[in-house]
């Protein structure tokens, strides 16, 4: 695991009490969901079998919220979400399933059809900018190039519009930066660039994917702050893939945590933060350091490690690392649904509500 | 990496200084290059068992001439042409007739080396030039498609026929187009440059430059079709060295981070490849160009020879073995220096296309 090398800020849970978030009970109100996932499964051929990168998943998305997806690397968070836009469609690769976009089965669509959607409906912001910009070319032209491919306005107004976006990404000086290329920036206006990108064309929805981890911290922050702000400003419906839970507490509404393949526990920020349900949330929130626990030579780690091969045990596939796991736990494939948790708040942990000794051990 | 970003766009010109710059640097090291290219090939000259006199002298003497006859001819001949004097006084007046751009005269007719590589430079570059055309156009296209078609029989048949393609011999390729397309089919000339009895009068030699010049169009087609040949002969076997290098930087680009942003953003797959693979993945191919270039070069000496045209290649064989040396000399110097030229050229062209490049 590199969760605990990795440099991260010590606000998880550090007794500011989520103010009331009015997003949270979004789902549960009477509006159609933007995005409603049934069933989703992505496979991959892999040498000796397919490997389920994401195991069945249920999930809806509600008209702009936060969604984090949370998870270890390879729990399926990224394949999730570029199964929606079908940015990992191959010929090693089935995706099966149904994720409605308003009313709309992204699945079920060609890629003619689906590109159509992609960086109109839903646009992603990719992790590593650097990468993920085209060297060759000017930023400005890029951002251009997303307009262009949705709109019909011509280059000149779209270079505009280019322009405009880099000063709302807090660019300064943008008609110069627009003429340079991504090596010419920093790392944190490559991602600002990106972010121009996604927001490009007002999409129904954003991913963003891991989109600070490239980053300094001084600078996540600031990015994050972005992001958040841009979130709210157009009402775009973000779904944020990450692996770091400090970004989840500072931007999300909703979280949703994955673990080899399958959303183990979902509900709103506070309730996942400050009352995990399921035992693997609650091991990866104590890996975590808090500025207000106690001074601990070592952080806990979760013994063993994720489950990597082709192979999936037939009940809780967190069973063979947890500490409480005992027999029931092995017989089938734990639901999510509300179990002990708060109103709203779903698990798939099919041990009593004693398993709070999780969290003290 | 990143400290060099951070500063360039906080100094614009310096930014806009560093190209020319650039361009002026690599200019600088051409004279360099030529210097010690030279000084090879007058040493290798010499090095060369054999010498002109003998072979003058020995082309002007009839059977029954003495032995002591030729040795006394061959020391004339040998003042006549200056070489009775040390290496060292003759590498000294090579290297000071070098610079004041005076190389020499044939030591058969007389003739300037000047005036002989006024002729022969532009059909040697006039057929590596269009060589190099039909290559890169022949590789990038067969190099693309078998990347795009990646593992299938096309992409297999592709790389085969380039792999063949790049093994043959120019001398066995051009003999082959001579039989099928000269001999048997009789489509195309396999001589010269230029039909004998087309009356061409060259003002620049190069005959589309001299088409436009003497509002003579009727040149071109003859010109062309002189040109076909030897210039595939020469084109495929770097083509099909360019086959696998495209391919290879294709599939590479394809597997890059911008592309799966270009995809992102709902562009086809044929904007994909136009906008963002393309030239992305022309960076590896222009550096093969530039050297390959070289190889193009070797190959347009046994071409020239082949479809007997009057190039530089040609020129310089005849001369090698005749002992000529101030005609090969002249003729190697010509033949580096447009290799220098043309590696220069590439250089730049790099600039062109990878903007990450374009500071000092």
């Amino acid at each position: 695991m590199t969760d605990r090398t990795e440099p991260r800020r010590a606000q998880v849970g550090d007794g500011r009490d989520g103010e009331g978030r009015e997003g949270m009970s979004l789902i549960q109100g009477d509006s159609q969901p933007l995005l409603s996932i049934r069933g989703l499964k992505v496979e991959f051929d892999v040498p000796g079998g397919r490997l389920p990168a994401v195991g069945g998943i249920d999930l809806d998305l509600g008209h702009g919220e936060v969604l984090a997806l949370v998870g270890e690397s390879g729990s399926g968070k990224s394949a999730l979400a570029m199964s929606l836009v079908g940015l990992n469609r191959g010929p090693r690769t089935h995706i099966s399933g149904v994720a409605a976009l308003n009313g709309q089965d992204l699945v079920a669509k060609s890629e003619d059809q689906l590109r159509k959607v992609r960086g109109k409906d839903i646009a992603v912001v990719f992790q590593d900018a650097l990468a993920a910009l085209n060297p060759t070319q000017k930023v400005g032209t890029q951002i251009a190039e997303m307009i262009r491919t949705h709109q019909r306005v011509t280059r000149k107004r779209a270079w505009e519009r280019a322009v405009e976006l880099l000063r709302e990404v807090g660019i300064a000086n943008p008609e110069q930066r627009a003429k340079t290329y991504p090596h010419q920036l920093s790392g944190g206006m490559r991602q600002r660039v990106m972010i121009a990108i996604g927001l490009a064309n007002e999409p129904a929805v954003l991913i963003a994917d891991e989109p600070t981890t490239a980053l300094d911290v001084t600078i996540q922050a600031q990015v994050l702050r972005l992001l958040k702000r841009l979130q709210t400003d157009h009402g775009t419906t973000v779904v944020l893939i990450t692996h770091d839970l400090g970004v989840v507490a500072e931007v999300a509404d909703r979280v949703a945590v994955m673990y080899a393949g399958r959303i183990v526990e979902q509900g709103t920020r506070d309730q996942v933060l400050f009352a995990p349900q399921h035992p693997y949330t609650r091991a990866l929130l104590s890996s975590v350091p808090r500025i207000d626990g106690p001074a601990q030579e070592r952080l806990p780690a979760i013994a063993g490690s994720p489950l990597s091969g082709v192979d999936r045990p037939s009940g809780c596939a967190f069973a063979p690392r947890c500490t409480f796991a005992h027999d029931a736990c092995n017989s089938a494939q734990p639901a999510l649904i509300h179990r002990y948790g708060m109103p709203g708040q779903l698990d798939a942990c099919v041990l009593g509500p004693d398993r709070e000794k999780v969290a003290v051990s | 990496m990143t400290t060099v970003a951070a500063v360039v766009p906080r100094r614009p010109l310096r930014d806009r200084l560093g190209t020319p710059w650039l361009v002026v640097r690599r200019l600088l090291a051409v004279p360099i290059v030529m210097f010690f290219l030279a000084s090879a090939v007058f040493v290798a000259m010499r090095l060369l068992p054999g010498s002109p006199a003998t072979s003058l002298a020995a082309g002007g003497a009839s059977g029954d001439t003495s032995a002591a006859a030729l040795r006394e001819n061959e020391a004339q001949i040998n003042e006549a042409l200056g070489l009775d004097k040390s290496l060292a006084h003759q590498y000294g007046s090579f290297l000071s007739d070098i610079v004041h751009l005076d190389l020499g005269t044939s030591f058969y007719g007389g003739n300037s080396i000047r005036t002989l590589l006024g002729g022969a430079l532009p059909a040697t570059i006039e057929l590596t030039v269009a060589a190099m055309l039909i290559a890169v156009l022949l590789g990038m296209v067969t190099g693309v498609i078998a990347a795009l078609r990646k593992d299938t029989w096309i992409d297999n048949l592709t790389r085969s026929v380039g792999t063949v393609s790049f093994s043959l011999p120019w001398f066995a390729l051009g003999v082959l187009a001579i039989v099928i397309f000269g001999v048997w089919l009789q489509w195309l000339p396999i001589i010269g440059r230029m039909p004998s009895a087309l009356d061409y009068r060259p003002t620049t030699n190069f005959v589309l430059l001299d088409a436009i010049l003497q509002d003579r169009p009727e040149l071109i087609w003859p010109w062309f079709q002189h040109l076909i040949l030897p210039a595939t002969t020469l084109a495929l076997s770097m083509a099909g060295f360019i086959t696998r290098i495209v391919r290879a930087s294709v599939l590479e680009v394809l597997g890059d981070d911008f592309v799966r942003t270009a995809r992102m953003k709902g562009l086809s797959g044929g904007q994909i490849l136009r906008r963002h693979v393309l030239r992305n993945s022309s960076l590896p191919i222009v550096t093969v160009l530039g050297l390959q270039f070289g190889s193009l070069l070797g190959g347009s000496v046994i071409t020239e020879t082949v479809f007997s045209y009057p190039g530089v290649g040609n020129m310089l064989v005849n001369a090698i073995l005749q002992r000529d040396y101030p005609v090969v000399q002249g003729a190697a110097l010509a033949i580096a220096l447009l290799f220098t030229l043309v590696n220069v050229a590439t250089d730049l062209l790099y600039l062109v296309l990878d903007p990450r490049l374009r500071k000092a």
